[in-house]
C-alpha cells in the first residue's frame, strides 16, 4: 500500500518537475541562434574553441586543481558586446611552493629550447607581448577562481 | 530629380523578397511617387508574375545592357498605376550577363526620372547579390522569425556593413504569426530585433491573402481590407519619412475575442 502511494507521489512530482524544466521552442531557437551567430560573426569554429579550452586548462592547472571535465567556455551576448565566459570548478588552489616547483621543472626542461629561440631575436620579441597578455588573463581568472573558492567554502560551512 | 535606390535583399530564399518588392513599389506608386522596380534575379525572374505583367515584357535588362534597345523602351508600365514601372530580368540568361558596373549605370540613369528605384535581389551572397547591391545606397533586409532566415539575414547585414555605398539598412520582419509568438513557439519581433540589432522598418503578418494576390498578379496593398496590405502600406509611408506606429497584429484576434465575449455574455444571461 505504501509503495503504491510512493509510486504515485513520484509520478505526480516527476510530472511537475518535467513541466518546469521543459524549455519552450522559442527559447530554444533564440539560444541556438545566439551560439551559431557568435561562431559566424567571430569565425571561431568549434575546433578552435576546443583548442582554446585545452590551452586554458593547461595554463590554469599551474595554479589550481580543477574539475577539467566540468570547465565551461561559452559566448554570451550583452547588447552589442560579445563576452567569452569561462567557468572553472576549482577543487583546490595550489600553494606557492607547488607553483614554484612546477616553474623549476618547466624552466629546466625548456632551457635548451630557449637557447635556440634566443638566436632568433625576432621570435623573442614576438613572444613578449603574448606573455603580457596571458598574464592579464590569468589575473582575471584568478579573481574568478577566488570567487568560486569562496563559494565552495560557503557550501562547506552549510 | 535624384531618386533613392533601395535594394531589397535577404540571403535566404523564400522569405518574401519579391512579394515585399512588389508591395512596397505599388504602395509608393499609390502614394504618388514615381517608382521603377528592377528584377535582378536573372534566370529566375518572378517580379513580373507578382505584378501580373508577365505577358507584357518585350525587352529585359540584358537587352538594355547589350544595347538591343533603349532603357526607356524596356520599362514595362503597370496595369493599374501609371507611376509604376518594371525593368524585368532575362529568363534565359544567368547572373554573369550583367555586371556590377552596368547595373550601377542603369540605376544612375533611372535616378533622373524616378523617385524610387527598388532593386529585387536574388537569394544568396554570390555575384547576383553583389550586382544588385552595386547601384544602391539603401537596403531593406527581409527576414522571417525562423532560425535559418535570421542567420542568413545576419550574414547579409555583415556584408552590407562592409559596403561603403550602402548608407543605411533596415529590417523587415515578414510572415509573423502572433498566435505562435503568444504561445512561445515562435521568436518574437523583439527577439529578432535584439539578435540582429538592426532598425525595424516593418512587421508583416502571415496572411493567406498573399497567396491569392500572387495568383491574381495583384499586390495585396491594393486590397484595403487586408492586414498584410496595411502593414506594407505603412512600410512605404515610413520609407517616405512619415512616422507611422507599428500595427497591432492581434487586432483581428481582438475581433474574435469580442465575438467570443459577446457569445459568452449571451450564455451568461441564459443562466
Amino acid at each position: 500500500m505504501k509503495d503504491i502511494f510512493q509510486d504515485l507521489f513520484n509520478k505526480v512530482f516527476g510530472f511537475f518537475r518535467q513541466a518546469e524544466k521543459e524549455e519552450n521552442a522559442k527559447d530554444t531557437a533564440v539560444n541556438r541562434l545566439r551560439v551559431v551567430l557568435m561562431q559566424d560573426r567571430t569565425n571561431l569554429t568549434p575546433e578552435l574553441l576546443e583548442k582554446m579550452r585545452g590551452e586554458l586548462i593547461e595554463l590554469l592547472s599551474k595554479y589550481v586543481e580543477m574539475d577539467k571535465d566540468a570547465l565551461e567556455l561559452n559566448f554570451e551576448q550583452e547588447g552589442n558586446q560579445m563576452a567569452l565566459m569561462l567557468s572553472i570548478p576549482v577543487l583546490r588552489a595550489k600553494d606557492e611552493d607547488e607553483i614554484e616547483d612546477q616553474d623549476d621543472e618547466k624552466t629546466s626542461s625548456e632551457n635548451p629550447e630557449e637557447e635556440e629561440q634566443n638566436d632568433n631575436s625576432e621570435d623573442a620579441q614576438d613572444q613578449e607581448p603574448e606573455k603580457e597578455n596571458s598574464d592579464e588573463t590569468s589575473e582575471e581568472e584568478e579573481q574568478k577562481i577566488e570567487e568560486s573558492n569562496t563559494n565552495q567554502k560557503e557550501q562547506k560551512s552549510k | 530629380m535624384s531618386g533613392r535606390v533601395i535594394v531589397i535583399t535577404s540571403g535566404k530564399g523564400g522569405v518574401g523578397k519579391t512579394t515585399t518588392n512588389a508591395n512596397i513599389g505599388t504602395a509608393l506608386a499609390r502614394a504618388g511617387k514615381k517608382v521603377v522596380m528592377i528584377d535582378t534575379d536573372l534566370g529566375l525572374r518572378n517580379l513580373d508574375l507578382l505584378l501580373g505583367l508577365e505577358n507584357r515584357i518585350v525587352y529585359t535588362i540584358v537587352d538594355v545592357v547589350e544595347e538591343r534597345c533603349k532603357l526607356k523602351q524596356a520599362l514595362v508600365k503597370d496595369k493599374k498605376n501609371p507611376n509604376l514601372c518594371l525593368l524585368a530580368a532575362a529568363q534565359t540568361r544567368d547572373k554573369t550577363a550583367v555586371t556590377e558596373e552596368q547595373l550601377k549605370n542603369i540605376c544612375e540613369e533611372l535616378q533622373k526620372d524616378f523617385d524610387f528605384i527598388l532593386v529585387d535581389c536574388p537569394a544568396g551572397i554570390e555575384q547576383g547579390f553583389q550586382n544588385a547591391v552595386a547601384g544602391a545606397s539603401e537596403a531593406i533586409v527581409v527576414t522571417t522569425p525562423e532560425m535559418s532566415a535570421v542567420r542568413d539575414a545576419d550574414r547579409i547585414i555583415g556584408l552590407l556593413e562592409a559596403k561603403e555605398e550602402i548608407k543605411s539598412y533596415k529590417l523587415l520582419l515578414n510572415r509573423v504569426r502572433p498566435n505562435l509568438i503568444k504561445s512561445n513557439d515562435m521568436m518574437s519581433v523583439e527577439d529578432v530585433v535584439e539578435i540582429l540589432s538592426a532598425d525595424l522598418i516593418g512587421i508583416i503578418p502571415e496572411d493567406t491573402g498573399i497567396i491569392t494576390s500572387t495568383n491574381k498578379g495583384d499586390p495585396i496593398v491594393n486590397d484595403e481590407t487586408s492586414l498584410a496590405g496595411k502593414a506594407y502600406n505603412n512600410v512605404a509611408r515610413r520609407i517616405i519619412g512619415e512616422d507611422v506606429p507599428f500595427l497591432n497584429l492581434e487586432e483581428d484576434r481582438g475581433v474574435i475575442a469580442k465575438v467570443k465575449k459577446f457569445f459568452s455574455g449571451l450564455i451568461g444571461k441564459e443562466k
